[in-house]
């Protein structure tokens, strides 16, 4: 296996030592509660409250794990030393950098899996059976994966030099930014002011954009998800994750831990 | 620690934890009791544009539409318990609602319901509501635009036009709208020729309630639908009475003071009973009524 890999499995088995999958039970409980209580207290909503809440779950356990584990990954090996013996061995910092991210990124798939499980478990209780757009549910929690791969690179690059605390603010920071992304866009169409269009775009194209994951309304609904914006998105977290690893490689790369 | 005190600390907790709780519990009900005054506040929004509803939703929107509805749904039923309540709430609801998931077709359907419907006195057997058709019929225009593919909206402003609003040549309209729709059923082309042709008739408005009870599981729409049904077979029962009582004045030269002296005078083949199976009776004047123990209620107009 490559080193990365090897970084990546042991990150994972670290995750579930931490006792991280166990927000499973709260996500089963809340699906649980849901499929029963809402029947009894709203109309008509019943479906759209197990996807929308089933979704919303997933992606807010989600959030919470790549934040919040996303920040410590680099800075706990510091903390513990344990960098030092890991960086002894034939491990470029890279590799090292690369290993985190995808042994979160495991942790994040499986949880998500799992949850998943879940939310197909409630749909079933409470329709009895599945239909043919509840395939986008299936749609729906990809892009929420892609976006925790992104929201996971933005908080390894903080974490590869600031604090847990600075990290996570930094990282929430630009999560609500990319999802006001259309927002800032929308900015520019008030004014035709130079200062303020020029880099309100600027920021538009910078800031990664949030929205473009946002599919739960659609899966529940049953909409339709175009087959080009699957593909679109996929690239575009690819790429992002891809600047974001670079980005965080070249600090980590220059940063001296004597 | 050694095993002895270790079980002493299991026991200790295992009866103390229960205990706590308790104690817990009915301080709690202590102190709402003391604050019950205080919090019995005017119901109130705290954020009542939608717009800020939506951006403060981070993209969580649609399950909050989700919140939002179900605080609709109970907001109504408290109100629906209590009778003659003011609604004032409903509408930045419903608004704050649609705004947040545009594609709540149930919010739209029930909304405009709860809207239209007018009031009821306290104690009531009828379904009332806010009594604001204006907005439920701005309501349902704003699901027809978010939602144009769905020809229950249409069906459900002609609804609206032709039962609270009495504009038929609106209802017509709203119902050819959704025939023309994929997926319409048949009978909202045939509903907007004949309530164009006929108006407001018996046979339409019948129509019209039977496909509400169908179309919905809801158990109190139901209700109200059957109960309008049932009203409307007792309206046109009515009529129809009134009709042989005038006849009967212009052959005896007196209205008939019950069904009976109709079914003498051989204006009636046997004694007629509402939908609930009770005969009709005459007040003065010769007009016919229900009989006052009779559970059929006939709504407002």
């Amino acid at each position: 296996m490559s080193v990365p890999g090897i970084v990546a499995i042991n990150t994972f088995r670290e995750a579930v030592r931490d006792r991280v999958l166990y927000n499973l039970v709260f996500f089963a409980l809340i699906m649980i509660g849901a499929a029963i209580l809402v029947g009894q207290i709203s109309i008509g909503i019943e479906r759209l409250v197990i996807v929308n809440l089933g979704l919303t779950a997933i992606s807010v356990f989600g959030l919470v794990m790549s934040i919040f584990i996303g920040v410590g990954l680099v800075y706990k090996e510091i903390e513990k030393r344990t960098l030092y013996t890991l960086l002894a061995k034939p491990i470029r910092r890279w590799q090292f950098l690369v290993g985190k991210y995808g042994g979160l990124l495991l942790t994040l798939t499986v949880n998500t899996f799992f949850m998943a499980l879940g939310l197909a478990a409630a749909l079933f209780y409470v329709g009895r059976t599945f239909v043919r757009s509840d395939a986008l549910i299936l749609v729906a929690i990809y892009f929420i994966l892609l976006e925790l791969a992104l929201v996971t690179a933005i908080a390894l690059f903080f974490s590869c030099f600031s604090t847990p605390m600075l990290s996570t603010l930094f990282t929430l920071g630009i999560y609500v930014t990319g999802v006001f992304a259309t927002d800032i866009r929308n900015i520019a169409g008030f004014t035709s002011n130079g200062a303020i269009v020029y880099p309100t775009r600027f920021l538009y194209y910078v800031v990664p954009n949030f929205h473009n994951f946002n599919a739960i309304g659609l899966a529940a609904h049953g909409g339709q998800i175009p087959f080009a914006l699957f593909w679109q998105n996929t690239a575009y977290a690819a790429l992002y994750v891809a600047l974001l690893l670079i980005a965080s490689a070249a600090v980590f790369s220059y940063r001296n831990f004597k | 620690m050694s095993r002895p005190s270790q079980t002493r600390v299991v026991w200790t907790a295992v009866f103390a934890l229960p205990l706590l709780f308790a104690s817990v519990a009915a301080l709690q009900t202590r102190i709402d009791a003391q604050t019950r005054k205080q919090s019995q506040t005017q119901e109130m929004l705290l954020l009542s544009s939608p717009t800020v509803v939506k951006k403060l939703s981070l993209g969580y929107d649609s399950l909050l539409a989700d919140v939002y509805w179900t605080r609709v749904v109970q907001y109504y039923g408290e109100r629906l318990v209590k009778g003659g309540a003011d609604y004032d709430l409903l509408w930045p609801l419903l608004d704050i609602t649609t705004t947040l998931d545009p594609k709540l077709v149930v919010a739209y359907r029930f909304g405009a319901i709860f809207l239209s419907l007018p009031h009821v006195p306290p104690g009531s057997n009828l379904v009332g509501g806010a009594g604001r058709t204006d907005l439920a019929v701005e309501l349902v225009k704003r699901g027809i635009a978010a939602n144009p593919e769905n020809w229950v909206l249409d069906s459900d402003l002609g609804f609206l036009y032709y039962w609270q609003l009495k504009d038929y040549k609106n209802a017509s309209a709203a119902y050819l709208d959704g025939s023309t729709k994929p997926k319409a059923p048949q009978w909202l082309k045939m509903m907007a020729a004949r309530v164009a042709a006929k108006g407001g008739s018996f046979e339409n408005s019948s129509l019209i309630w039977s496909e509400v009870y169908a179309s919905t599981k809801n158990p109190q729409i139901q209700k109200l639908a059957w109960t309008m049904l049932r009203a409307l077979r007792a309206q046109d029962d009515e009529m129809h009475l009134d009709e042989l009582a005038t006849a009967y004045r212009k052959r005896i030269g007196r209205y008939p003071t019950s069904t009976a002296e109709l079914l003498n005078a051989g204006y009636l083949t046997k004694i007629p009973v509402d939908p609930a199976g009770h005969p009709y009776v005459f007040g003065a004047e010769g007009k016919s009524r229900l009989a006052p123990d009779s559970p059929v209620v006939i709504p407002p107009k």
